[in-house]
């Protein structure tokens, strides 16, 4: 109990840590504006209007999440590093673990709030300009959720042993594999060398599947996404987030901080 | 002081430089080029990076954007809008309107109307209670492509879906009946005006629908011209004849300018016979209605159709060489 107290100190703190950043409002600001002038963006169409507003709002919460996820996270350890407060919170009973799970569970709630607020101005327009919103809606933006915890897991792996910036483009470039990991395996099915089969296959099973949290167009179009679904899908993200953040936390331990 | 006016002024240049280079820079879009690259449908899907949704949006507004208000299109811009349309439906297929803005548009070589036609059934295979993708697939088949078999199929999937107008039925009876015309044609368009939102398409689906009240009426005038002929063992001289003097067969001719028309925008047309083609003709078209909206697309369906038959006659003698 007194273990996750600890982590939960580290992670509150790190979330008012956050909080302060500049940069959290800028993307928040832009995710917002965004969604906002999806309205004037749709009456380019004379049809889908609402559809097209729903696409633009879920892709720019989807994209801003992300940009707060990468570009928040990625200096929180190394900004405890830099100013040497990491020895400070260390030298008292918190382990490494302790210490980088609060990190984690504190950037999960920052980038949680950030959602929730994108969300209330995503239904806010939605609303206003005549649309409706259902289940689906409310289960694509939770598995928004469920994939920026994960890409804030694949943050925290990586800034637990590299620079801010490398850290970046690597979370980054997972982001981009994760979305196309299917293409390549269905291009890996249709190749006619086994090896590249192979190598599609076990890029798909190993890098984070992030298609199965995109439920923009089935919200958009109001097509059914089932429970299980959504079960399965968060299952996947609660199982890869944990097993990244044991391999964050073997990194981390191991790491020389002098 | 002096240093402060010198960097304001500076400013204030600065600004208006920029200001007057970018007013020297035209506003054209890659859309207004008319060459605007689009990319393979496939490749698109893998770059949008799980933004398929948005991608497709932005593809979609480009076709929107690249008809604007124009009526009239190229064969290159309807083969641009073939490309966009299919990236849009490869990125979202489940976009219900661009399908049939494809059909509306994909209209000027047999190549499009095959490739709207293509599109058609994809939507149909992503919208399989949407009835009017099939009779906008049976329409292309009977108008632009004279394949009145396929359309009667194509009308009949229409018709068991809900939501269809009772009407497809017989249209399927007349379509199958091979005296597939005007009233067939007429149907065909008064569903395509009810249905499409878009406004030039509406307007050229309205006056095809013009041309075929004034051929109605052109019928009406060749009955009552028979009539006389009966009755007075000769032909007429002229078209007053049918209404005036002793010989009248009928009551008053009907008005040869369509009924949509304002009477203040009337052209005082009137019905004559066509010494030509020995027709009674409205002098508003000067012509006969042949099924199409107008002459050159009767021309071009039937220049498509001979295409075709040549086709299929030289690829048997291709398959027998081999």
């Amino acid at each position: 109990m007194r273990i996750w107290m600890r982590i939960w100190a580290i992670a509150t703190n790190t979330l008012r840590e956050a909080i302060r950043n500049k940069l959290l409002y800028t993307l928040l600001f832009f995710s917002v504006a965004v969604i906002g002038t999806a309205v004037l963006i749709a009456s380019l169409s004379y049809v889908e209007g609402a559809r097209i507003i729903q696409d633009l709002g879920l892709s720019a919460i989807r994209l801003f999440g992300v940009g707060i996820a990468v570009f928040v996270g990625i200096g929180l350890i190394h900004g405890e590093v830099e100013r040497r407060t990491v020895y400070t919170i260390l030298s008292k009973p918190v382990s490494r673990t302790h210490f980088l799970l609060g990190k984690f569970l504190g950037l999960a709630l920052t980038v949680w709030l950030q959602l929730v607020l994108m969300s209330i101005a995503f239904a806010g327009v939605v609303l206003l300009s005549g649309g409706t919103l259902g289940f689906g809606h409310a289960a694509a933006l939770f598995l928004v959720g469920m994939e920026l915890m994960l890409i804030v897991a694949v943050a925290t792996l990586f800034s637990a042993f590299t620079t801010p910036m490398l850290a970046a483009l690597f979370t980054l470039g997972v982001y981009a594999l994760g979305h196309l990991s299917r293409e390549l395996y269905h291009l890996g099915q249709q190749a006619d060398v086994a090896s590249v089969t192979w190598v599609a296959t076990w890029v798909y099973r190993l890098v984070p599947d992030l298609e199965t949290f995109n439920k923009t167009i089935e919200a958009a179009h109001g097509m059914p996404i089932s429970a299980v679904e959504v079960g399965l899908s968060t299952l996947y993200a609660v199982g890869y987030t944990t097993a990244l953040l044991f391999a964050a936390s073997y990194i981390f331990r191991h790491r020389d901080m002098k | 002081m002096a240093a402060r006016i010198i960097s304001l002024v500076a400013f204030v240049a600065v600004v208006l430089g920029t200001g007057a280079i970018h007013a020297r820079i035209p506003p054209t879009t890659a859309v207004d080029g008319g060459e605007a690259f689009v990319p393979d449908p496939a490749l698109a899907r893998v770059l949008s990076l799980g933004f398929n949704s948005l991608a497709a949006d932005y593809y979609w507004l480009q076709a929107v954007q690249a008809i604007g208000g124009d009526t009239v299109i190229t064969a290159e811009l309807a083969d641009h809008l073939g490309k966009l349309i299919d990236v849009v439906t490869t990125l979202d297929p489940w976009v219900d309107h661009p399908y049939r803005f494809a059909a509306v548009w994909l209209i000027e070589s047999e190549q499009n109307v095959r490739t709207a036609n293509r599109l058609l059934e994809r939507g149909i295979a992503h919208h399989p209670e949407e009835w009017r993708n099939h009779f906008y697939l049976g329409f292309n088949q009977f108008y632009y492509l004279m394949e009145n078999e396929e359309a009667a199929e194509e009308l009949l999937e229409a018709s068991r879906l809900p939501g269809s107008p009772a009407y497809l039925g017989r249209l399927v009876a007349r379509l199958r009946s091979e005296t597939a015309d005007i009233d067939v044609s007429e149907v065909f368009l008064r569903e395509l005006v009810r249905g499409t939102q878009d406004e030039a398409s509406r307007a050229g689906y309205e006056a095809a629908l013009d041309e075929i009240e004034i051929e109605k009426k052109a019928r009406h005038l060749d009955r009552a011209r028979k009539q006389f002929e009966t009755l007075h063992g000769r032909d007429i001289m002229n078209v007053r004849e049918l209404v005036e003097g002793p010989l009248a067969v009928v009551h008053e001719l009907p008005n040869p300018e369509p009924e949509s028309l304002p009477r203040s925008l009337g052209r005082g047309s009137v019905w004559e016979l066509d010494f030509e083609t020995d027709t009674i003709v409205s002098t508003y078209y000067g012509d006969r209605y042949r099924l199409h909206f107008a002459p050159w697309e009767r021309a071009k369906a039937i220049e498509w159709a001979r295409q075709r038959r040549a086709r299929e006659q030289v690829q048997p003698r291709e398959g027998n060489l081999e």
